[in-house]
């Protein structure tokens, strides 16, 4: 180890003049090229100031000193114009889930939505649609989660105690790929927010994010609870607000289609389908 | 030394300590240590909580960009709402009007009305009927499972707006 560091240490002074000549590559032709602002109408909403109703605030980007994403542009807004600008923000790569928020009108992740280059136009951003806000862009997402924590989202079978811990359950090729398209969800409840049905009925409606995670469990080759799972979703409310508007497809920044999860799920209520036998014996390694 | 022992006996003790006056047991007072299970923070509703907090409603219907999909699912409630009108309004002619419907028909055919302010009358009339039609199919594909990728959502709904407008000139046409 000691070597490698040495060699770093030797090194060095090379590396951090490669970087100088880049930077000053680049320095010019940034200068050269005229500045771009941007304007963005971000909404406000402080709890220390709560007479005050929420407002639009402006803020000026100039793109050419900015990353090529939304995200970017709100985190150069707090770094350099008003650090009072609140927002939630992790992965900044569409995995987390944290920066979802509703840009020009839809909901998507601020992480990986391009900025739209039409100067011109002000792009306004609010926090996800019909939810309470604890500050700015930052909604109160706990209804949401206790509604995921409703569904069980978990594996469950008769059998666990004996033998889960030794040997893993077998499932079909088939099976599985039944679960594509499912499991990618990062719960960033852009999909549930956009929906109308939810807007009106969120406390009820479990919405189509929540409803995706159910019916990826309900068709789990492996779980055994899929009676009592479709049993607890047989009401006018959990399932049965969805009136296939489909905005929740639309919205999606992973490309999911909760619409048609729902759909299956609903066809499995009424009994239109039903849930095929494993492809494989789940237990077979068990024994 | 034995001497201060000597002193130290129970009754100086017990003069230090137990009397009335300056005696220190008085200032003690005595504590039971019980273990209880936590109680559990008080319910709360989801909104009641969020009310309490004065937290604002962040906006919705105002600020979503319309979509092809949210419009045509409103249309389709919209025309239906219509529908239902029409037909409360029609029942209520039948029951209150002194004619048959023939008979008014006559008088309008007689009236002489201008086709423009017609055609755009039956054409009222006519659309909600094809719009809710073709949609309602097309509910009841997705009802199925069929079509409910984003790409037959939208396709199937311009086919749809296609459809309902064509049978509905068609109807205003006869």
């Amino acid at each position: 180890m000691s070597r490698e560091m040495q060699l770093f240490r030797l090194c060095r002074g090379s590396i951090s003049q490669v970087r100088c000549y880049a930077t000053a590559a680049a320095a010019p032709q940034a200068q050269s090229k005229a500045t771009r602002e941007k304007k963005f109408e971000i909404y406000r909403w402080n709890p220390d100031e709560p007479n005050k109703k929420p407002w639009m605030q402006e803020y000026s980007v100039d793109l050419n000193a900015c990353g090529p994403m939304v995200l970017d542009a709100l985190i150069k807004i707090k770094n350099e114009m008003d650090p009072t600008l609140t927002f939630r923000r992790s992965c900044r790569e569409g995995i987390c889930g944290s920066c979802a928020m509703n840009i020009g009108g839809v909901n998507t992740l601020a992480c990986i939505s391009k900025i739209d280059t039409n100067v011109a136009k002000s792009t306004k951003i609010y926090p996800l649609p019909h939810m309470y806000v604890v500050k700015d862009l930052v909604p109160d997402m706990t209804n949401f989660y206790n509604q995921y924590k409703s569904i069980q989202p978990w594996l469950q079978r008769s059998d666990e105690k004996k033998s889960g811990a030794h040997q893993q359950y077998l499932q079909s090729v088939g099976d599985r790929q039944k679960l594509d398209g499912l499991y990618e969800c990062i719960l960033c409840a852009c999909c549930s927010t956009s929906c109308p049905s939810y807007w009106w009925n969120g406390d009820k409606y479990l919405g189509p994010a929540v409803l995706m995670q159910a019916y990826r469990w309900i068709i789990d080759s492996r779980d055994e609870a899929t009676a009592e799972r479709l049993n607890q979703l047989k009401d006018p409310f959990s399932v049965f607000r969805c009136h296939t508007i489909m905005n929740c497809t639309r919205t999606c920044p992973k490309g999911l289609n909760p619409g048609k999860a729902i759909a299956e799920i609903k066809k499995l209520l009424g009994g239109f389908a039903k849930k095929d036998a494993p492809g494989l014996d789940t237990t077979a390694l068990q024994r | 030394m034995a001497t201060f022992f000597r002193l130290g006996s129970r009754q100086v003790l017990n003069h230090f300590l137990r009397n009335e006056k300056v005696g220190m047991l008085s200032l003690v007072r005595p504590v039971t240590l019980k273990a209880q299970p936590a109680c559990p923070p008080k319910e709360m509703g989801h909104d009641e909580r969020n009310m309490k907090l004065g937290r604002p409603q962040s906006p919705h219907l105002t600020i979503y960009a319309p979509q092809l999909t949210s419009m045509l699912s409103i249309s389709h409630r919209a025309t239906g709402m219509i529908l239902a009108g029409y037909t409360i309004m029609w029942g209520l002619g039948a029951v209150v009007l002194p004619d048959s419907i023939s008979c008014y028909l006559e008088d309008l055919a007689a009236a002489n009305v201008s086709s423009i302010l017609l055609c755009g009358t039956k054409f009222m009339l006519a659309f909600p009927m094809t719009y809710h039609f073709w949609n309602g199919i097309r509910h009841l594909m997705w009802d199925m499972g069929l079509f409910l990728t984003l790409k037959e959502v939208y396709a199937t709904g311009y086919v749809m707006l296609i459809l309902a407008l064509g049978s509905a000139i068609a109807l205003v046409s006869m």
